[in-house]
């Protein structure tokens, strides 16, 4: 259970990203968090895993105070939070495998790991993993050599490396053409369900967040104005949500 | 702005002070630019130009008050014409300065012919050198007992006095020679008795020569005789030795002693590159993360130390390469060293800006996303940056290494080492062969450098 409770995040400028948002998810759930660019949802997911620092409130994960640890433990609790981006943020000019091996940085000889030494398994762990998303025979490739879609599947297989318990992912398919969209978000849902990993996903159309969302939050200006299961979010609320101006767009 | 001004103040306020009425008129800018360019332009009139160049600051000021007038109505004129008045006296004044002159440029081209010719000769190539003498001992002044006339040899070359065998200097008197080979130029020289001191004589500023017969004897000849070394003055007779000499060149060409040493000066040279890029390398990594400010943000003392870096970096970086070997001449002294500090220093400038550009343009998302697995720092480091700066930096050494070859080539110019100092040297004792070969070694390895980093750079892309 990850607990969200008056998260604050203030920009150094001055910037309100989020204003006192206060949720739960209880394990196994597929979140969306749905809203407007510029809503918080990046904001919001990167506080989870403290890649950004909230101004105040707390984030509470199986007990666990995530935003009063720090150093190793902070490393430790990050390495069962597994993430994947809207622009997938893989290191270009280096291979697949090194890739994927990298989301297991957190678990290996850290040492041995600056040499880019990985023990046996965690070598077929990571071709394990890539051939979970379909992806095996591009091991060897250059990452920069890749398609959107690819490229994707290569950021889950990195964070599936740390055999995570929670997955966040921020927009994750928001690069990707419908199609691709729904293969990915696929492989999230067979990932929930199969292996009851909870996952926060943020996503920006109305239709896949019905497809494939257990539960919604929907944020707009930091602050959370729709909680709730995927079936309420009628035209009104979806309007509260995205604006009076806002048409919903249909994805294929 | 909106409110009118008088046009007529306007253009008096111009007409006394260039610029002053568009001050009033509300466009400071343009006024100073006015002021600046006529002031400028004619200082640099009175001090170098003609006065007919007057009429164009004239052009201009007047344009200048008539701009004014303009301006306090509201209306902008465009600039086209004062602009061209101004810069047309200023080229005017620039091709004097620079004493172009194009005339010579045409007259004077066979000046340059026998340069040209020997660059293209380079002493790369010669034969051995033999030299025949021949020598009579002559005094002067004249003592009580002077030396005897000399005899002929059987084989030998010889040298025999024909009038005297002794004169004050300036007297004349006449050799003659046999022996030496036939049909051939040689040169007549003066020396000391111990020999350690010896000229080539001249005579009405040419050196005095003489040519060989059919049977290789010299005819007469006039000497003069010459003014006694500084040591012998004042030291009464003396006994000098008049030699007649001949070289010729021998036996098969082979590879010259000026080869060798523009060989063994270039690789200094390139030496000379390797180490002060590599020092440059290793002083510019660690500083290149001080001067990015991606890294530096965020708090007060490091962005200090930003700009403090950034700062000394782009002053040493404004000092020429050449400038600075002459200070490290007087530093370390004459030779490589100096020019190995001095270009690692300007390389160690010039990287660390480079390097550090590279470091502000990686992208932050691989950073996130290995943060994210619980990788700690060093991890970090060594899978999300060290990729992304990896290939710019190797090019921009590359790159480096490329300017370094060039720069030490020239370097010894100012006595910093290297290929550069003996074709200066060469170059300033006319001797244009020697030059020529150092000229083409440097462009071979210039070139063969050129191609080797072209090759390596699209290796890393
Ligand atoms: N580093 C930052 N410094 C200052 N303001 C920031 C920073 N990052 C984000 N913001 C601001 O915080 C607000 C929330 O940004 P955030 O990126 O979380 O929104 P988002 O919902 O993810 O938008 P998008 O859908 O465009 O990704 C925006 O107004 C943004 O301009
Ligand atoms: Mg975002």
């Amino acid at each position: 259970m990850l607990q969200i409770e008056h998260l604050t995040k203030i920009y150094g400028d001055g910037t309100v990203a989020l204003d006192d948002v206060s949720f739960e998810v209880p394990d196994g759930e597929f979140l969306v968090i749905l809203g407007l660019s510029g809503a918080g949802k990046s904001t919001l997911l990167r506080c989870i895993n403290r890649l950004i620092e909230p101004t105040k409130g707390r984030i509470i994960w199986d007990g666990t105070d995530i935003t009063a640890s720090s150093g190793e433990e902070l490393r430790q609790i990050r390495r069962h939070i597994g993430m994947i981006f809207q622009e997938f943020n893989l290191v270009e000019r280096t291979s697949v495998l090194i890739n994927v091996l990298s989301g297991r940085l957190g678990y290996v000889n850290p040492w041995l790991s600056l040499l880019h030494y990985f023990p046996r398994e965690e070598v077929d762990r990571a071709l394990r993993n890539l051939e979970r998303v379909g992806i095996a025979d591009l091991a060897h490739k250059r990452a920069d050599e890749l398609s959107g879609g690819q490229r994707q599947r290569v950021g889950i297989a990195r964070a599936l490396m740390q055999e995570p318990r929670l997955m966040l992912a921020d927009e994750p398919v928001a690069s990707l053409d419908p199609v691709l969209a729904h293969s990915i978000l696929r492989y999230l849902e067979q990932l929930n369900r199969e292996d009851g990993i909870t996952v926060i996903c943020s996503l920006h159309f109305l239709d896949l967040v019905r497809r494939y969302a257990s539960h919604v939050v929907g944020l707009k200006d930091g602050r959370v104005v729709f909680q709730g299961l995927p079936d309420e979010i009628t035209d009104r609320r979806f309007k509260e949500i995205y604006g009076e101006e806002a048409e919903r767009i249909t994805v294929a | 702005m909106q409110r009118k001004k008088s046009p007529v103040l306007s253009s008096v306020l111009s007409l006394i002070v260039p610029g002053l009425g568009q001050v009033y008129a509300g466009s400071p800018s343009r006024g100073a630019a006015f002021f600046i360019a006529i002031a400028v332009t004619a200082i640099l009139v009175r001090w170098r130009g003609n006065s007919l160049l007057y009429t164009g600051i004239a052009v201009a000021w007047l344009w200048n008050v008539w701009d004014a007038c303009n301006l306090a109505q509201g209306r902008r004129l465009s600039s086209i014409l004062p602009f061209l008045a101004i810069a047309l006296v200023l080229y005017v004044i620039g091709w004097g300065v620079t004493e172009i002159n194009l005339r010579r440029l045409l007259t004077d081209v066979a000046d340059v012919k026998p340069l040209v010719s020997d660059l293209f000769q380079p002493a790369v190539f010669e034969r051995d050198i033999e030299e025949l003498v021949g020598e009579v001992q002559f005094e002067s002044p004249c003592s009580d007992s002077p030396p005897a006339k000399g005899s002929p040899l059987e084989s030998e070359p010889y040298l025999v006095l024909v009038d005297k065998t002794c004169g004050d200097p300036g007297d004349t008197f006449t050799i003659e020679g046999g022996n030496f080979w036939p049909n051939s130029r040689g040169y007549i020289w003066w020396s000391n008795l111990a020999g350690e001191m010896e000229f080539r004589v001249r005579y009405k500023g040419d050196y005095l020569t003489f040519e060989t017969d059919e049977e290789g004897r010299i005819p007469p000849t006039t000497v003069i005789v010459q003014e006694p070394f500084a040591e012998a003055k004042d030291k009464g007779p003396q006994l000098y030795r008049v030699q007649a000499r001949m070289r010729r060149e021998t036996g098969p060409l082979h590879l010259s002693e000026t080869f060798f040493l523009v060989v063994e000066k270039m690789v200094e040279t390139v030496f000379l590159a390797l180490m002060a890029t590599t020092i440059a390398i290793i002083i510019a990594i660690p500083i290149s993360f001080l001067a990015a400010r991606n890294l530096m943000g965020g708090n007060p003392i490091s962005m200090a130390v930003y700009y403090v870096v950034r700062t000394i970096l782009n002053t040493l970086r404004s000092i020429e390469p050449l400038i600075m070997a002459i200070i490290f001449v007087v530093w370390v002294g004459l030779g490589p060293f100096a020019g190995v500090l001095a270009l690692a220093v300007h390389s160690i400038a010039a990287l660390g800006k480079l390097y550090s550009e590279a470091v502000e343009s990686i992208d932050p998302g691989p950073i996130e996303a290995i943060t994210a697995t619980g990788a700690n720092r060093l991890q970090t480091i060594v899978y999300a940056v060290i990729p992304q700066i990896v290939p710019p930096y190797l090019a921009f050494t590359i790159y480096r290494w490329d300017i370094n070859v060039r720069m030490s080539t020239i370097i010894g110019f100012v006595g910093g080492g290297g290929i550069g100092y003996l074709l200066q040297q060469w170059i300033r004792l006319l001797m244009y062969e020697e030059a020529g070969a150092a000229v083409w070694a440097i462009a071979i390895v210039v070139a063969i450098m050129d191609y080797a980093s072209a090759k390596a750079r699209e290796k890393i892309t």
